[in-house]
């Protein structure tokens, strides 16, 4: 597996630090907190944006994730036992994209339908050959199965570690690796059956 | 589909590609630093207009530290409400308020002598 080692876990920020005394000031927490805000903003928002499928509600999913997890904060803090944080605002993201999903009683799959893939302002044929391979890759992804498409959008979207992920999504480390291995030998078939059809 | 995902390393490379983070929008992290100020208003208010009611001599019963438990949970009942409402602004969701460790913290920090 290229993308990110086993083991790169980034580095905890001060925001990811649990307090070590336990008795952590508010004023402490705030600044804390405000800190893994502002270092996790764009993961949560790019993990949110890639489950609905829309800016607005990644936004809306965004905020909520942020709010609730302001309302745990110390607590996480205080049992992460200095562990990155990013795992943990990332499954609640997870939760509320579950929800949301749930909640409008719409199928996961449709959401990847809207995202577009990064365009090139001036295309020549092999960029819109790029192009198209990535439209190929983000349609195929939407017929993975849930578990499946969350883990390589934390993987790589996010770059999060075999770890980090399997903190996120609460599964061991090795059925992390199983899984993220499955979706990508999944995905690798379904675009060579794909070519086949061509 | 070109000749590029026939190797796995590819299909990551095209991954990386496809699935690019996406910068959040410049006014969300006001919006959300916004509603977050307003949840510690909301509870810093909801104490003090409760504390203005209380006479001097409850104000200094209270610094006794054997009282703190029956008006922390006096303002975890009827704070949270309350403390919640602002937890709601500019959400689509209405969610179960909160603020009850806001509540609490604040006020044993006015009580401590």
């Amino acid at each position: 597996m290229t993308g990110v080692a086993e083991d790169s876990t980034p580095e905890a920020s001060a925001g990811d630090r649990s307090a070590s005394d336990g008795n952590a000031s508010k004023a402490e927490l705030d600044r804390a907190f405000e800190e893994l805000y502002r270092t996790h903003l764009r993961d949560v928002y790019s993990y949110a944006y890639y489950r609905v499928g829309n800016h607005h509600d990644a936004e809306d999913l965004t905020e909520q994730a942020f709010l609730q997890a302001y309302r745990h904060f110390e607590r996480a803090r205080r049992e992460s036992r200095g562990r990155p944080l990013r795992p943990w605002l990332i499954r609640i993201a997870h939760n509320l994209a579950s929800n949301y999903h749930r909640d409008r009683a719409r199928r996961p799959e449709a959401a990847l339908d809207a995202v577009e893939p990064p365009s090139h302002p001036h295309a020549t044929e092999r960029v819109v050959q790029g192009r198209e391979d990535l439209r190929v890759v983000i349609d195929r992804l939407d017929d993975l199965p849930d578990d499946r498409r969350e883990a390589l959008i934390m993987r790589f979207a996010l770059g999060m570690s075999n770890r980090e992920i399997a903190r996120a999504l609460g599964r061991t480390g090795g059925a992390t690796k199983v899984l993220i291995h499955r979706a990508i030998k999944q995905l690798e078939e379904m675009i060579a059956e794909d070519g086949g059809d061509e | 589909m070109s000749e590029a995902t026939s190797d796995g390393r590819d299909l990551e490379r095209l991954l990386t590609d496809a699935l690019r983070p996406i910068e959040p929008p410049e006014d969300l992290s006001s919006r959300v630093e916004s509603t977050l100020s307003s949840i510690a208003a909301q509870a810093a208010a909801e104490l003090s207009q409760w504390a203005d009611e209380l006479s001097e001599s409850e104000l200094q019963a209270l610094r006794d530290p054997r009282n703190w438990v029956r008006p922390v949970a006096a303002i975890a009942a009827g704070g949270a409400a309350a403390a919640g409402a602002a937890v709601v602004v500019g959400l689509r969701r209405r969610r179960k308020p909160s603020g009850l460790r806001a509540a609490a913290e604040q006020l044993l920090d006015e009580i401590r002598p």
